[in-house]
């Protein structure tokens, strides 16, 4: 529960802003991701020393708008489903965005949090491949990963 | 390795690429001006003899038996890469694994899945994987007066410059799917030399009878899009993210669903050097 009470962010973590976003690599699970102004806010309040409450007063304070403690709690859910908290807890009970949204109501001042993530490609996925059925003398060659008697089967 | 190395070998080359050394020997003279064409753009012939990579193409001899089939097989170092009975698909695994590599090992540049041409003293990249219509709307962007730098790789440098990868086209037949090689030249266009400043990234995917109708991108979202298509992010994260950053501070991105290929093509060139505006969705 602690963790919970005082999230901390990942530190092994590669990150890099673009305005008020921020891009966030995770060489363990070899996934990007993009978390956008709140979320990134919230993401970088996560010491360890901060609870949600004091991350809610530090963000109404640093984006000059009111954050209720649910908006970062719904932060913290995304960034905890996007394993960039340090040991999330467990079994994390995830909030729907639109629930979380209908809770928080439409006229919230803030840009609600938001995680993007993508699976890093490996070199073969970003580089062109042959499709079903196209000619091909080893696996590699075929989008499906699989050249049986020659030819790609599948993708 | 010593067994392949105990071959006879008549012809070898030692080549080097976007700084990655590599080597290709056949054991069959006569084969090697076939492989030349399919060496990366702008490799060099190298001194050296050592390599990062050595290929070994062992080309098939003799009369066929019955019941015998005889196969060329292709070996990355001593792994067995490729085998099959026509050399052209042998020589395609060598063509595939040898940009691949090049692309992956290479820490001079940063290679992204992309199709890139240069309009206006500027670059304009189209990331995306296999079959997302790269190709087909970088020849579009050609017949428009673009100059082509590459429908494969968009290679930037540590100042965050695009550099061409021109390999001939891979134009796809629509009902076979099979791919056909056309030069720029060929095609009519141009191809880049010089490298450029990326101006604009558009992400998109082609859909039957979809009208173009794009939207712009967060550079948070543009680069996570350019991640996505990046070759070398697991083994070189840092490097990678910098280059990105680079990247997306200096263009803008846009994304959206295409039809035909055309009209995106004319609406994307005028986008980039502002003679059309987005709609703000």
């Amino acid at each position: 529960m602690k963790d919970r009470q005082f999230p901390r962010a990942r530190a092994d973590c590669l990150s890099r802003e673009f305005d008020s976003e921020l891009l966030v690599y995770d060489p363990q699970r070899n996934v990007g991701h993009c978390l956008n102004s709140t979320a990134a806010a919230a993401w970088k309040l996560c010491d360890g020393n901060n609870s949600p409450s004091q991350i809610a007063r530090a963000l109404s304070r640093r984006l000059s708008a009111q954050v209720d403690e649910r908006v970062v709690l719904l932060a913290l859910d995304q960034l905890a489903n996007a394993n960039l908290l340090v040991e999330p807890e467990a079994p994390v009970k995830l909030s729907s965005r639109r629930v979380a949204i209908r809770r928080i109501g439409i006229a919230a001042a803030i840009v609600l949090p938001l995680v993007t993530s993508i699976v890093a490609p490996t070199p073969a996925q970003a580089a062109s491949c042959l499709h079903n059925l196209q000619p091909c003398a080893n696996n590699p060659q075929c989008c499906s990963n699989l050249c049986l008697l020659n030819r790609c089967v599948g993708g | 390795m010593k067994k392949l190395d105990r071959l006879d070998w008549a012809e070898s080359i030692t080549l080097s690429s976007f700084g990655v050394r590599t080597g290709v020997r056949v054991n069959i003279s006569g084969v090697l001006p076939n492989v030349l064409p399919l060496l990366p753009p702008g490799w060099k012939k190298s001194r050296g003899v050592a390599v990062h990579r050595l290929y070994s193409l062992v080309v098939a001899q003799g009369c066929e038996r019955a019941g015998v089939r005889r196969l060329h097989v292709l070996y990355a170092d001593s792994m067995r890469l490729a085998r099959g009975v026509a050399l052209d698909q042998v020589l395609a695994a060598l063509e595939t694994d040898l940009h691949r590599y090049t692309a992956e090992a290479t820490s001079d540049m940063t290679f992204l899945h992309a199709g890139v041409v240069g309009w206006q003293g500027r670059a304009i990249v189209l990331p995306g994987r296999s079959f997302s219509g790269k190709t087909t709307l970088v020849r579009e962007m050609l017949r428009l007066g673009a100059t082509y730098y590459s429908d494969e790789f968009a290679v930037v440098d540590n100042s965050g410059l695009v550099h061409p990868f021109a390999r001939p086209l891979g134009i796809r037949d629509d009902s076979s799917r099979a791919q056909t090689k056309y030069t720029a030249e060929g095609l009519g266009a141009a191809s880049g030399v010089k490298p450029l400043p990326m101006s604009m990234a558009v992400i998109c995917k082609f859909e039957t009878g979809a009208q173009w109708r794009p939207a712009p991108l967060s550079q948070g979202l543009g680069a996570l899009e350019l991640l996505a298509n990046s070759v070398a992010v697991r083994s070189q994260p840092h490097e990678t993210l910098r280059i990105l950053h680079k990247l997306a501070k200096q263009a803008v991105f846009i994304r959206g669903i295409r039809g035909e290929a055309r009209e995106a093509a004319a609406s994307i060139l005028n986008l980039s050097c502002g003679r059309e505006r987005l709609e703000m969705v």
